[in-house]
């Protein structure tokens, strides 16, 4: 049976679901490419520990909830703030070495940081995969035909609140213009006398602190083990080149396209595709608009 | 004075406990151990490294191997590339002659190739890449069976334990198949649409591979599915992806009669019971054996071993054994049994003793029997596996019947809140 056959009320119940899970899975995408887009957009680094930082948080929201019963919404609170530091201190020790090094030894480095971290959490919480389960993952709200996973729209709408907050930041706040001037020429922001460490340090960290976030909200939807942050990483690329990098709305946007390459491939074509498909639009992206859907154009080459 | 003619009788014990135990193991006989520790696949391979040291503590508890004390030269194998490298690391720096690993089908392949390059015996403990045993290397064994007899068995269970029970020919039966994308996943899925098909004429309604390691989403899947409207759901799943298409099937309210997966891992871990609570009701596992389980109904010196085993797996782990436990732990068993019969690891001898072992089923750890093909791979129907079902936070044996005390429940499985 073909599910592409004419349009009845089971059709259009499974359309109109395949676009909430669409909105859904967008959001989770979004939360976790917005940290990444932030330290991609204002520091050039390429930070192939983002995904760790991810696991470290569902990390935390698993021992919170195991170990004190607390629920993964409240941990929320502490985690902002315990990863802001966590990103400072990540900063100081490792990032600021390689800053103004070239973008190979940037990989190599955050490379080296994402392995390490796997295998410290491998050695401190063993292989096991961990599971979350507050009493809101199993709540579904029915609307019509359609399902919604409470866990996944409180995880919608925080995904939209930071990006919204993050968009503000930047633009209206000094700290943010002193970030976007950084930016757009750090040799020029430090003869304006920027603080082009302190603006790198406080970037890491706010993006370190979102990803963390993230990892809090999405550990109750998927198991945490000391890879689960590859599951997402590779993705969140995809996201951010997609969406322009450094621009925080155009990663909400890139993320919910990249979910619905993903729901309506996997439905027609079969799941198998659905990777398929959006690195083939990755490609297509930077082969006609490098700079991202949104980005401005040249974007991509600033500061390098 | 009194105290010290004391501690000294205790002294004297001692020594003589230790040297009557110093005086049958004479010397040390060291295998390679290679399994994955870190990466990926680390969680798995851990329980099977736990397997074999409970296994290697039993042997050295009875006289060792060969009269020798067993110890391991352990190496980690994360992907292909490396298990290849330490395999060539453990033969050529630690000296071994055999090697024992590596759980997965994504690993030993690469590693039995070197093994068999440097003539030196690889011996299998799980892997049930089909491929493994075709390849034309005389040193390769392998003691579990392959993906082929997984999906043998499953076709089995749905046609003649399941059909009847739905009141339905085997033939009238409607059956989707999704599984991740590994090579165990499609060997066990590609043996069970053949069987399926050929031998009882069910009917096909989809067949869908994915990779575990990047799907975040079953709804569409299930969506799919729900429309197609399968009896049966044959479902090899990994890890993460079990939970969610059992999560989500739930969300939109997919029923379907029963979903039958084969393995350790996914629906046949006990992460999966851990992550869902009584909402894990009604999956079925084919598997090692269970709780439930009738010692009763293996040979006696089984029964012994069996036994042993299990206590021994309660005693360090506080549980009942794992998958990851019941393929690594026996299958080390049945080389010393080898090792012993052959008294050498000398290829072509230890090859001559792994051809004359004809053990029946019951004989031995989990209810196997032994018989080699020229391949070196033991027989399906002498590695008896049996169906495990979720039943309120427990993975339980239900069938075949004659080998347990449980049954299966739910068949057909009622609506999502009526499992209890």
């Amino acid at each position: 049976m073909d599910p592409a056959r004419p349009l009845g009320p089971a059709q259009i119940d499974a359309v109109a679901q395949l676009g909430v899970s669409t909105i859904l899975l967008g959001g989770i995408y979004a939360l976790i490419a917005v940290g990444l887009t932030l330290i991609f957009g204002i520091m050039r680094v390429v930070n192939f520990a983002h995904g760790e930082f991810l696991m470290l948080g569902m990390y935390l929201a698993f021992w919170s909830f195991t170990l004190w019963r607390v629920d993964p919404y409240f941990v929320l609170v502490v985690a902002i703030p315990l990863f802001f530091v966590v990103g400072l201190v990540t900063y100081v020790l490792v990032m600021k070495g390689v800053i103004t090094a070239s973008h190979n030894v940037q990989i190599f480095t955050t490379f080296g940081l994402s392995i390490l971290l796997q295998n410290v959490a491998l050695v401190a919480w063993s292989g096991d995969f961990r599971f979350v389960r507050p009493w809101h993952l199993s709540v579904a709200l029915r609307i019509g035909g359609t399902t919604f996973n409470l866990s996944q729209v409180v995880a919608f709408v925080i995904a939209v609140v930071l990006t919204v907050a993050l968009v503000a930041f930047m633009k209206w706040t000094h700290t943010g213009r002193v970030m976007r001037a950084t930016a757009q020429d750090r040799d020029a922001a430090t003869l304006m006398g920027i603080d082009t460490d302190r603006v790198y340090r406080l970037t890491f960290a706010i993006g370190i602190a979102a990803v963390g976030a993230a990892g809090v909200l999405v550990a109750p939807l998927y198991s945490v083990y000391p890879t689960a942050g590859l599951q997402f990483v590779l993705l969140s690329y995809v996201v951010v080149v997609l969406g322009g990098l450094g621009d925080m709305a155009g990663a909400l946007i890139g993320s919910l396209i990249v979910a619905a390459v993903e729901v309506a491939g996997s439905y027609v074509f079969g799941i198998a595709w659905k990777e398929i498909f959006y690195f083939l639009l990755f490609i297509l992206v930077l082969v006609f608009r490098p700079a991202g859907l949104f980005g401005q154009r040249g974007s991509e080459t600033l500061g390098a | 004075m009194r105290h010290r003619a004391v501690a000294f009788t205790a002294l004297a014990c001692a020594l003589f406990v230790s040297g009557t135990h110093a005086q049958t193991l004479s010397g040390e006989y060291k295998l390679g151990v290679l399994e994955p520790l870190t990466g990926p696949l680390a969680f798995e391979g851990k329980r099977h490294l736990e397997g074999l040291e409970i296994v290697r503590d039993m042997i050295n508890e009875r006289g060792g191997v060969m009269g020798k004390k067993l110890t391991f030269a352990l190496a980690d194998a994360t992907d292909p590339t490396v298990a290849a490298s330490e395999a060539n690391r453990l033969i050529t720096r630690e000296g071994v002659k055999i090697i024992v690993g590596t759980f997965s089908s994504r690993l030993c392949g690469a590693a039995s190739e070197v093994a068999a390059r440097h003539n030196v015996i690889y011996w299998e403990t799980s892997c049930v890449d089909p491929r493994f045993n075709k390849r034309g290397l005389k040193t390769v064994y392998r003691t579990e069976i392959d993906a082929t007899g997984f999906g043998w068995y499953n076709v089995e269970f749905i046609a003649k334990h399941l059909a009847p029970r739905f009141n339905l020919r085997p033939n009238q039966l409607k059956i989707a198949f999704l599984s991740e994308d590994s090579s165990y996943g499609q060997g066990v899925t590609e043996s069970a649409r053949q069987r399926a098909k050929q031998e009882f004429g069910m009917q096909e309604l989809a067949t869908d591979y994915y990779n575990f390691t990047t799907i975040n989403d079953m709804t569409p899947i299930v969506l799919k599915l729900k429309q197609l409207n399968p009896d049966i759901v044959h479902h090899i799943g990994f890890g993460n992806d079990a939970v969610l298409f059992w999560r989500q099937s739930k969300e939109q309210n997919f029923l379907f009669k029963a979903l039958v997966h084969a393995g350790a891992t996914g629906y046949g871990g006990a992460d999966f019971g851990k992550a869902l609570g009584n909402d894990a009701n009604g999956v079925f596992a084919l598997l090692e054996p269970g709780p439930g389980f009738r010692l009763e109904a293996l040979r006696p010196e089984g029964q012994k071993i069996e036994r042993d085993f299990r206590e021994a797996v309660q005693k360090r782990t506080g549980s009942y054994p794992l998958g990851g436990h019941q393929l690594a732990g026996p299958g080390l068993w049945l080389l010393k049994i080898v090792l012993d019969r052959a008294g050498t690891d000398e290829p072509d001898k230890f090859n001559a003793a792994v051809m004359s072992l004809d053990l029946p089923v019951g004989s031995t750890m989990n209810g196997w029997g032994v018989k080699f093909s020229e391949t070196g791979q033991n027989a399906n129907e002498r590695v008896q596996h049996y169906m495990l079902q979720w039943q309120n936070g427990q993975l339980v044996t239900v069938w075949p019947e004659e080998f347990t005390t449980h049954r299966a429940k739910w068949i057909p499985l009622g609506p999502w809140d009526q499992r209890k």
